[in-house]
């Protein structure tokens, strides 16, 4: 049922993008009442990666901006195929939609069909992954070097700048994989007393990092004193070899703010995360490219910069994320409009959080 | 007889030769394996460890299931390449019960083995009465099962699970967790069985010569079907291992381990043409891969030259078996 009134509303909507095109070229634009004012109805194509629990939160987000801005929104997954994007792409391309919104499975990747959007005058968006040489019309990025940075600051003052640590990265090459890195990095530097004992891939996995960190507790007995992951998932695959070890009170930490990484920080097993809320984060770039789209003035390079979580805030952002989620995302579409007004697109209300 | 006790002293010192070469060249995975295992003794001092012992059981469990279920598909000639995905469907049906059904660690125990049973028995009914080729058949089966997982999680991950999930994969007997025990009862159960049972025998005939084992009575559908069904029966208590183990249902668990589980049972000494193998082989074959896995990681080798290893190591140790049958053979 659901399926056949979101085609009959495709259809519909084909069709008075089949009647808007006829009036224009008519010369008679104003006769049809939706292209009325600004907010005529347009129509976004979006192609993700895959679907992560971060991009099926994003997609809520944007469907409830796209409903209360007029926004027809088509979606489809890569399934991590880099090719099986291009193609989507060219679809949206074919189908001369308003704006491509790209969250990309490769960061060098989609040149040919950026140049062929841009040739039909089709605004294109990287949201999430940067696309490097590219020439996109507007980029909608986290401020991953500054998350890398502020989880190891987590870790270091918890540690009072002295000790040993392991560090579980995500896929080699990947752009969070290394800006993330690159952060903590930064704050590594400034602590010289602070030793890396290890450091390795596993790949965003929990069931990836249970098995390695349990080799690294092999392998350092004793030794390691904090842990530092580049995301959520693969900290609690850290705290569940910790535990099988039956080793306590070894901090970790992570980053994205996953409805289990809150849960842990709650619990106390993480001392902490930095919130990479999909929806908002996701919302933020269809709002980007739909002011693009209807020739609007926006800023086009927003840095979305992750709230710090810890015990403190920890509560408010459970609630934003997963208990009070329907009315957080009725009240999304106005609180996005208000961010693109005062730059932090990341505001989301929590205690700790600017506007 | 006579003859023999009379040249037996001569005899006696080139058996002893032949002897040796012969227990050397049939058991030359567990050479490999014991040199692999001293090498590593010998650059860390944390790898012959109990703890260690035991984190490389651990990590073994899941990947044991699909291997063996992967020796009796192999052994009747076919190849089963939907177990990566059989797993994550199995794994997310289970996650999926646990967080609608409430908090009974039984109901998601089920799931799993209904939605692995269920898969195995459409490859195997595929496989056996329709006979498209085994590797058409399961190559689907992987993309639909794929798909399956992320249906079932509405494309995401399944988050917030009870705890109670968490039983099936970390309640310890005797200081072993449940999947090593499970592990080590279905290799030995299974060892038996292809060892000494009727139907043990009657895999290894259709793998042999499929014809002639029908013409001497073996109902080969039957047992192709029940290879299959197996096999996506032990996918799904593997999926639910690795699920419960971390609390979470992941769409993308298991992926690429079916490359894994087939790496373990061709070290192990199978052909993949079918009719020859063993349960102990793939038992050897896959801690195996695990030591490598958690000896590579002791000695701090990054992720990417740990695949440069394991792939040289698996080409190497085929290589060294196939050389070693064919000498035996001379």
């Amino acid at each position: 049922m659901k399926k056949a009134s979101s085609m009959t509303k495709k259809l519909l909507a084909g069709t008075a993008m089949t009647a808007v095109a006829a009036l224009g070229l008519a010369g008679c634009g104003a006769g049809d009442p939706s292209a009325a004012g600004g907010d005529k109805t347009i129509t976004v194509g979006v192609t993700v990666y895959d679907m992560s629990s971060f991009i099926t939160q994003g997609k809520e987000g944007m469907e409830a901006y796209a409903k209360a801005n007029d926004i027809n929104l088509q979606w489809n997954s890569a399934g991590g195929d880099v090719s099986a994007q291009a193609n989507q792409m060219d679809q949206y391309v074919n189908a001369r939609v308003d704006a491509i919104i790209i969250v990309p499975v490769q960061a060098d990747s989609l040149q040919p069909q950026i140049a062929a959007a841009k040739a039909a005058g089709i605004p294109v968006i990287d949201v999430n992954t940067a696309l490097s040489g590219a020439d996109l019309s507007a980029s909608v990025q986290p401020d991953d070097v500054a998350a890398g940075e502020q989880e190891a600051t987590m870790m270091m003052e918890k540690l009072g700048g002295k000790g040993n640590v392991v560090v579980l990265e995500g896929p080699i090459g990947s752009s969070p994989q290394i800006n993330r890195g690159k952060g903590i990095q930064n704050v590594l530097a400034k602590n010289p007393n602070v030793k890396v004992l290890a450091k390795d891939t596993a790949n965003w996995k929990r069931d990836e990092a249970v098995n390695k960190m349990s080799n690294w507790v092999s392998a350092f007995q004793g030794e390691i004193d904090g842990v530092i992951s580049q995301n959520d998932d693969m900290a609690l695959g850290a705290i569940q070899a910790l535990r099988e070890a039956g080793v306590t009170n070894i901090p970790v930490v992570g980053i994205d703010g996953i409805e289990d990484g809150l849960k842990a920080v709650q619990a106390g097993d993480m001392i902490g995360t930095s919130l990479q809320h999909g929806t908002v984060e996701l919302a933020a770039g269809l709002a980007v490219a739909a002011r693009i789209a209807r020739g609007e003035n926006v800023d086009k390079k927003p840095l979305y910069t992750m709230p710090a979580i810890t015990a403190d805030n920890v509560g408010d952002a459970f609630k934003n994320v997963v208990t009070g989620r329907e009315a957080f995302l009725d009240g999304l579409p106005k609180l996005i409009d208000g961010n693109l007004k005062t730059g932090n697109i990341a505001y989301e209300g929590l205690p700790g959080q600017t506007k | 007889m006579n003859t023999t006790i009379d040249t037996f002293p001569a005899l006696q010192r080139r058996d002893w030769k032949e002897l040796a070469s012969g227990f050397l060249i049939r058991h030359i995975m567990v050479v490999v394996m014991l040199l692999i295992v001293a090498f590593f003794a010998y650059r860390s001092a944390r790898f012959a460890t109990p703890d260690n012992l035991t984190n490389i059981l651990i990590a073994a469990a899941p990947f044991a299931l699909i291997a063996l279920g992967q020796t009796l598909v192999i052994l009747t000639g076919g190849i089963d390449l939907s177990v990566g995905s059989v797993m994550a469907a199995s794994a997310m049906a289970a996650a999926w019960t646990a967080k609608n059904a409430g908090d009974s660690p039984m109901l998601p125990l089920v799931a799993a083995v209904v939605t692995g049973l269920l898969a195995g028995s459409i490859n195997g009914l595929i496989v056996s009465k329709f006979e498209v080729p085994p590797f058409i058949t399961t190559l689907g089966m992987l993309t639909l099962a794929s798909g399956i997982a992320y249906v079932i999680g509405n494309g995401a991950p399944i988050n917030g699970l009870p705890a109670s999930f968490g039983s099936f994969a970390n309640t310890q007997i005797l200081g072993l967790t449940l999947p090593v025990i499970l592990m080590i009862i279905a290799i030995l159960s299974l060892a038996f069985v292809m060892k000494r049972t009727n139907y043990g025998l009657r895999v290894y005939a259709i793998g042999g010569n499929r014809l002639a084992a029908e013409i001497a009575g073996v109902r080969s559908r039957n047992i192709l079907f029940s290879v299959y069904a197996i096999s996506g029966v032990l996918a799904g208590l593997s999926g639910l291992m690795l699920a419960s183990r971390v609390i979470t249902g992941a769409p993308n668990l298991g992926q690429g381990y079916e490359l894994d589980a087939i790496a373990a049972v061709v070290i192990g000494g199978a052909s993949l043409m079918g009719g020859r193998g063993t349960v102990w082989g793939t038992a050897i074959g896959l801690l195996l891969i695990q030591t490598i896995n958690n000896g590579l990681d002791l000695l701090l080798v990054p992720a990417y030259w740990q695949n440069v290893i394991k792939g040289v190591i698996i080409v190497a140790a085929v290589g060294v078996d196939v050389w070693a049958a064919r000498r035996g053979r001379r």
